[in-house]
């Protein structure tokens, strides 16, 4: 069974791609409100992290 | 089931977001710190020149040289207070900023790894699942070291880690080759390691570098009050903390995941 520790081999391969796009859209969605978006609470909340992480600040 | 996945990357995220705070605290936020208090002098010396003429040598006294009244209130109030905020910068005209719900600065910090850690995580995870290549323990370090590759590393061969007070292109201009750098090294690695077809990997060497010849956006004046030695230990030390947040996330990831698998 130790082959068999996977993640993709519980899902099915439609399930995968459900999971998948999911997963990057959200994703893609926290990075860009913490790390990318132009509001200046964002911004000041994030400030460090976004210069600890080398996104493009100000 | 697909639930369960979606919570791993989370998990996994949250859990890297933590540790990664605490490593910007030991070094990568004492160079912010210090390099603040540089910050702005460009904006700042023009003004100053035509009416009084020598304030430059109190230039870390009055990094924040705003003009109205309020600005300067709180500017006092920050410099009495023990928690200091995260500026809106010099020389742009802000929307009213400040830290969401009155958090402390480290509050701040804290709160944004955590989403941004989630983020990566879901997306580490989302790549993951949707090219059909598990993320285990034995393999997460590397896949962690490749999204820092796609995320931090390759980026910054043409915008490095800046420092507070910078000189930087517009600012839209860089996200944009910043996102398509990232999407570029992602498609690009992926051709290059996890495809056996030589030509799939050597569209991949180009997907990579095409950014990288395209070339950054670059300012055009690269002066800066903010001292080059402070520059350069902050690009090793923002690389070497993404770095380790990446290897971090990839582990706990693959940890997750055969969690999960067993539990299944």
């Amino acid at each position: 069974m130790a082959v068999s520790t996977t993640s993709s081999v519980t899902l099915s391969a439609n399930d995968r791609l459900v999971a998948g796009v999911f997963a990057l859209l959200l994703g893609a969605f926290l990075v860009f409100g913490a790390g990318l978006a132009n509001s200046a609470v964002l911004h000041d909340t994030a400030h460090d992290t976004r210069h600890s992480y080398g996104f493009p600040c100000h | 089931m697909i639930v369960r996945y979606l919570l791993a990357a989370l998990v996994a995220g949250l859990f890297s977001g933590v540790l990664m705070t605490a490593a910007q605290e030991a070094r990568v936020v004492p160079l912010i710190l210090h390099a603040e208090e540089f910050e702005g002098g460009d904006e700042a010396a023009p003004a100053a020149e035509g009416t009084t003429p020598g304030t430059g040598t109190e230039g870390a006294a009055q990094t924040q040289d705003h003009s109205s009244l309020g600005a300067v209130i709180l500017d006092v109030a920050s410099a009495l207070s023990p928690v200091s905020v995260a500026y809106a910068h010099e020389g742009e005209d802000h929307e009213e900023g400040g830290i969401m719900f009155g958090m402390s600065r480290f509050s701040g910090t804290l709160l944004a790894n955590l989403v941004t850690g989630a983020g990566f995580g879901l997306l580490l995870a989302g790549f993951s699942l949707v090219s059909g290549h598990p993320i285990t323990v034995a393999n997460g370090a590397l896949w962690g070291a490749a999204g820092w590759l796609a995320v931090h590393m390759l980026p910054a061969i043409g915008l490095p880690p800046e420092l507070p007070g910078f000189p930087a292109a517009d600012l839209g201009d860089r996200q944009v080759w910043w996102i398509a750098t990232v999407i570029l090294s992602a498609a690009g690695l992926y051709l290059l390691f996890l495809k056996q077809n030589i030509v799939a990997k050597v569209i991949g060497i180009v997907l990579i570098a095409a950014p990288q010849v395209y070339g950054a956006p670059q300012p055009g004046d690269i002066s800066s009050n903010v001292p080059a030695v402070l520059g350069a230990e902050f690009a090793v030390a923002a690389l070497a903390t993404t770095l380790f947040f990446w290897i971090v996330l990839g582990l706990s990831l693959g940890f997750a995941n055969e969690k999960i698998a067993k539990a299944a």
